[in-house]
């Protein structure tokens, strides 16, 4: 990250948190793991503060900088007017200190993200994903650009160890249309990068 | 931004289960990542050092960590049993500055934690990772030997983002420290640990 962006973060405090997510799912289940998830992301959102551009360029170019709050905690890159893709996961540093000093990820954390995946909607790949997809679509919605609201919706993820979500082919067609970019786009896309999504005037 | 939204979680959890709640479920964090961290053995201080100072052991998860190799604490026959360790930046601070950048100010909730856990538990934190932290330490001090003997940890000093410092009066008797040295390394330390072979006879002991 450029010196712009907020500092990182001590992964320790990344893999206290992963331990602390997973004493909780020994308590309250994968479903009630969902709920935490999701609740903390909202949270997380809305105690950001609102945010107002007058164009659509000035929003592209406050993504590109940094300087919104959808870009926050990930480095940004708008690759057409609406498709915007991530750079490295945010979780990276801390899933791979975990996999260094713990070892293998636990479970749980695929499993909370299977849960998410039938009950909300087919984009995690992990516990992790449910965050981010979650604080993406809250954070979206205090956004206004010329006066009308934005709307995200993902396209597809790569976690960091290769494994892919993208949605089913029906529906990736018709996403990818709105973002302006084509499946071998996609394709190329995926290949140095951890997210692909799509912002759009709501 | 896990870090970041962890102190909604705990705003969330202190209104289910309670500040008390909360810092038992930070200690049972600390033990069960300790736990899955393994043991360690080493030759004798000296190895035990380079390894701290190389990131190799698992002290080296918190960040980096510094032996104060010219601060050793000896036994009543005049042999080192241990050292005094110390990271020049708490692992919470990167979170506090994110916090302040993102959001504008840090939940009360982490104060709410730490003040709990300063009256009912151990005067010594000042943020609300300090519970799971010390909690940490003292377990993964015990999966590591040094020349066959296993470890214990004492937390000694911590200063806070907004300089309040914390002192353990109770833990520096246990180590034979003076409480001036360990002001004097809080100028340039944020957190000053002790690591002392365990059942040791230190000076002063009865």
């Amino acid at each position: 990250m450029s010196d712009a962006r907020i500092p990182d973060s001590n992964p320790f405090v990344e893999v206290a948190t992963h331990l602390f997510l997973e004493d909780l799912a020994a308590k309250v289940g994968v479903a009630g793991l969902n709920n935490y998830l999701l609740s903390l992301s909202k949270n997380l959102a809305a105690s950001m503060p609102p945010e107002e551009y007058a164009t659509w360029a000035e929003f592209l170019g406050a993504l590109r900088e940094g300087h919104s709050i959808l870009a926050t905690f990930e480095e940004v890159r708008p690759v057409t007017e609406r498709c915007m893709a991530t750079l490295r996961s945010p979780f990276e540093r801390g899933w791979r200190e975990y996999a260094k000093r713990v070892g293998a990820f636990a479970n749980v954390h695929r499993e909370v993200a299977e849960y998410y995946n039938a009950k909300v909607r087919p984009t995690a790949v992990t516990s992790l994903h449910i965050v981010l997809n979650t604080f993406r679509e809250a954070a979206s919605l205090r956004i206004r650009v010329a006066d009308r609201p934005v709307r995200y919706e993902p396209i597809a993820t790569v976690w960091v160890d290769g494994t892919k979500r993208i949605p089913v082919a029906e529906k990736l067609d018709g996403v990818l249309e709105r973002a302006g970019i084509s499946r071998t786009k996609l394709g190329m896309l995926l290949r140095n990068h951890s997210d692909v999504w799509l912002i759009e005037p709501a | 931004m896990l870090d970041v939204a962890l102190a909604s979680l705990i705003e969330d959890m202190i209104e289910k289960a309670g500040a008390d709640g909360v810092v038992e479920f930070w200690q049972r964090v600390g033990d069960n990542l300790a736990s899955r961290m393994g043991k360690e053995a080493y030759l004798g201080w000296t190895s035990f050092n380079v390894a701290v100072r190389e990131g190799r052991t698992a002290f080296s998860i918190e960040g980096e960590v510094t032996p104060l190799t010219d601060m050793a604490i000896t036994d009543v026959d005049g042999d080192v049993v241990g050292y005094l360790y110390a990271m020049r930046q708490c692992c919470y601070v990167p979170t506090l500055v994110r916090t302040r950048y993102s959001i504008g100010q840090m939940s009360a909730a982490d104060r709410t934690v730490a003040e709990e856990y300063n009256r009912n538990v151990h005067d010594i934190a000042v943020c609300n990772f300090c519970v799971f932290h010390e909690r940490f330490r003292e377990e993964i001090a015990k999966n590591i030997s040094v020349a066959g003997n296993p470890l214990a940890c004492h937390l000694l000093a911590t200063r806070g983002w907004s300089g309040e410092r914390k002192i353990s009066t109770k833990n520096l008797s246990k180590v034979n420290i003076n409480e001036e040295h360990v002001r004097a390394l809080l100028r340039n330390y944020e957190c000053v640990y002790a690591l002392v072979m365990r059942g040791a006879r230190l000076k002063g002991d009865r």
